[in-house]
């Protein structure tokens, strides 16, 4: 009976402004929408983070005939520069490891990465890259050292620092989740003002309901009950639609990034299932919040 | 069952109290007579009674407790065992006679085969026999104050009160009104009734108050409704 009730009072109160309603929801999903792709794009972030930092490496490219780098003088490292370099490195103590890339080798990797473009690799013949020292740290954070004693060295053409290029790609995600996050709490501000509203809209329809209901004594929780849930529904609903556009952002946002951008690892749909299941009890729990707040103004039991 | 213990009660509002240093004791089973002009206070009065204020000095005692005791969340229990009848009705326009009733019940959790069992007996008590499912609006004023009669007294209360009850209601049909009261009072529930209405008043010869700009100046068993000291 009382469930019953009670679900009738839900129904009829959400029918009865259902244009309030309507925005309400729609609000709602936006706003939970975009929390959920910040969470996301965090989880992408934190995810590749510790994927690269694993396999982040200091790359010493040695001189080649086509450098342009002055002190190359237009000549290819020689063996000794090279035996030098080798030494120097293994002196050093934030090394963790060091391997020599032969040109072959490079060209292979160039050809397996970019296999998916056979014009570029084409257009590309092996001896165009030059040999290098791949430089395993032991902390990544401390490239700064290495590179400073390797620049200028006699048969370094250029040192690059992986860390730098991931660095530039994790502050674009950061500012994607950071945007998102801002509108979302314009969002989400929207979304509690208009609970207000349609609980006050609410309120003032069905006065003579709850005036009664006050008469015959019906308890305070029983009173606020439907207007609470009112708002808890059309939180859930929003979160639904949330969840659908989480489901697309998903898809057609960070998996397309991903593929573009080469992440070494995907954001499982476990992780997906996990923003949604957040995102839509933050939802329904701002909802009836917003509702139980603006009923101890607008109804007096 | 309702004791004013020397109740004055001033709103904010206004210079004069509503209510003046008034004792009045009720007992069970009673039927009381509230008369008085409009603004001597009989509304505040009822208001006392179900907790909707409280006053501003004394005392209000309903069924033994002192209202000013009662926690704020046990006031819908207090209001579960008195039931109000009003002037305007107070029906709920897009619901039937029986739902009406039955509504009553529903929002303090009664179960359906209660109210199922309990509704048509109280139907049957006002007068309205086999009209469970007409809408207000197809209903007479004085039918409409039998459905209000019947919401009120559904739930079988100690307390019935009932503010101007025939104030919308032809002479005549206020007389079937009337014995509907009579009738619940016979139940062993307490009547308390503000009315304006001389010819009930003098008719039904119960107990009657009367108050004038918020003080007692009348308190008669077998009264009439007013000049008659």
């Amino acid at each position: 009976m009382r469930v019953q009730f009670v679900l009738q009072e839900i129904w009829i109160g959400l029918r009865r402004n259902l244009t309030m309603t309507v925005s309400l929801i729609i609000t709602v999903a936006i706003a939970m929408a975009l929390v959920g792709t910040g969470l996301l794009i965090r989880g992408q972030v934190n995810a590749s983070k510790s994927y690269w930092y694993d396999k982040i490496e200091v790359s010493v490219f040695l001189c080649a005939k086509s450098s342009s780098n002055p002190s190359c003088n237009k000549q290819e490292a020689t063996q000794a520069d090279k035996d030098a370099l080798k030494k120097q490195l293994g002196g050093m103590s934030q090394v963790a490891a060091v391997t020599y890339e032969t040109k072959d080798q490079a060209y292979a990797r160039f050809k397996d990465r970019f296999s998916s473009s056979p014009a570029f690799v084409n257009s590309v013949r092996s001896g165009d890259i030059p040999d290098s020292f791949r430089i395993r740290l032991k902390d990544p954070q401390q490239y700064k050292p290495v590179v400073q004693a390797l620049l200028g060295q006699k048969g370094v053409d250029q040192v690059i620092n992986e860390q730098e290029i991931l660095k530039k790609f994790f502050n674009i995600l950061n500012g994607l989740q950071n945007a998102a996050w801002i509108v979302a709490v314009f969002q989400l501000a929207a979304a509690v003002l208009l609970v207000g509203n349609t609980v006050r809209l609410s309120a003032f329809n069905r006065r003579r309901e709850t005036g009664i209901m006050r008469l015959v004594g019906a308890s305070n929780t029983y009173i606020q009950m439907p207007f609470i849930l009112e708002g808890a529904v059309a939180g859930l609903i929003g979160g639904l639609v949330a969840a659908v556009l989480l489901v697309m952002s998903k898809s057609l946002l960070i998996d397309k990034l991903a593929g573009d951008l080469q992440f070494a690892s995907q954001l499982g749909w476990g992780t997906v299932l996990a923003v949604i299941v957040l995102s839509v009890c933050f939802g329904v729990l701002l909802c009836a919040i917003a509702s139980f707040l603006t009923l101890r103004r607008y109804l007096r039991v | 069952m309702i004791h004013f213990d020397n109740v004055t009660k001033s709103y904010k509002t206004q210079n004069r109290p509503a209510l003046q240093h008034v004792n009045v004791a009720i007992e069970k089973g009673e039927f009381l007579f509230l008369v008085g002009p409009s603004g001597s206070g009989k509304s505040t009065f009822l208001r006392l009674i179900l907790k909707e204020e409280r006053p501003s000095q004394g005392h209000v005692h309903v069924a033994g407790k002192d209202l000013s005791r009662i926690s704020n969340w046990k006031v819908p229990h207090l209001r579960r065992r008195i039931g109000c009848v009003f002037q305007d009705f107070r029906l709920l326009p897009n619901k039937n006679v029986f739902e009406n009733v039955a509504f009553a019940l529903e929002v303090i959790g009664k179960p359906r085969r209660f109210i199922h069992k309990v509704v048509p007996e109280v139907i049957d008590l006002v007068g309205l026999e086999g009209k469970g499912n007409r809408m207000p609006d197809e209903l007479s004023g004085g039918e409409q104050q039998r459905v209000a009669i019947a919401r009120a007294f559904v739930n079988r209360p100690m307390i019935l009160l009932a503010d101007e009850p025939t104030g919308n209601i032809d002479p005549a049909t206020s007389i079937g009104i009337m014995k509907v009261l009579d009738r619940i009072n016979r139940t062993g529930t307490t009547v308390v009734m503000a009315t304006h209405d001389a010819a009930i008043v003098d008719a039904f010869r119960k107990r009657v108050v009367e108050l004038e700009d918020g003080r007692v100046v009348r308190d008669q068993s077998r009264g009439v409704y007013g000049q008659a000291y």
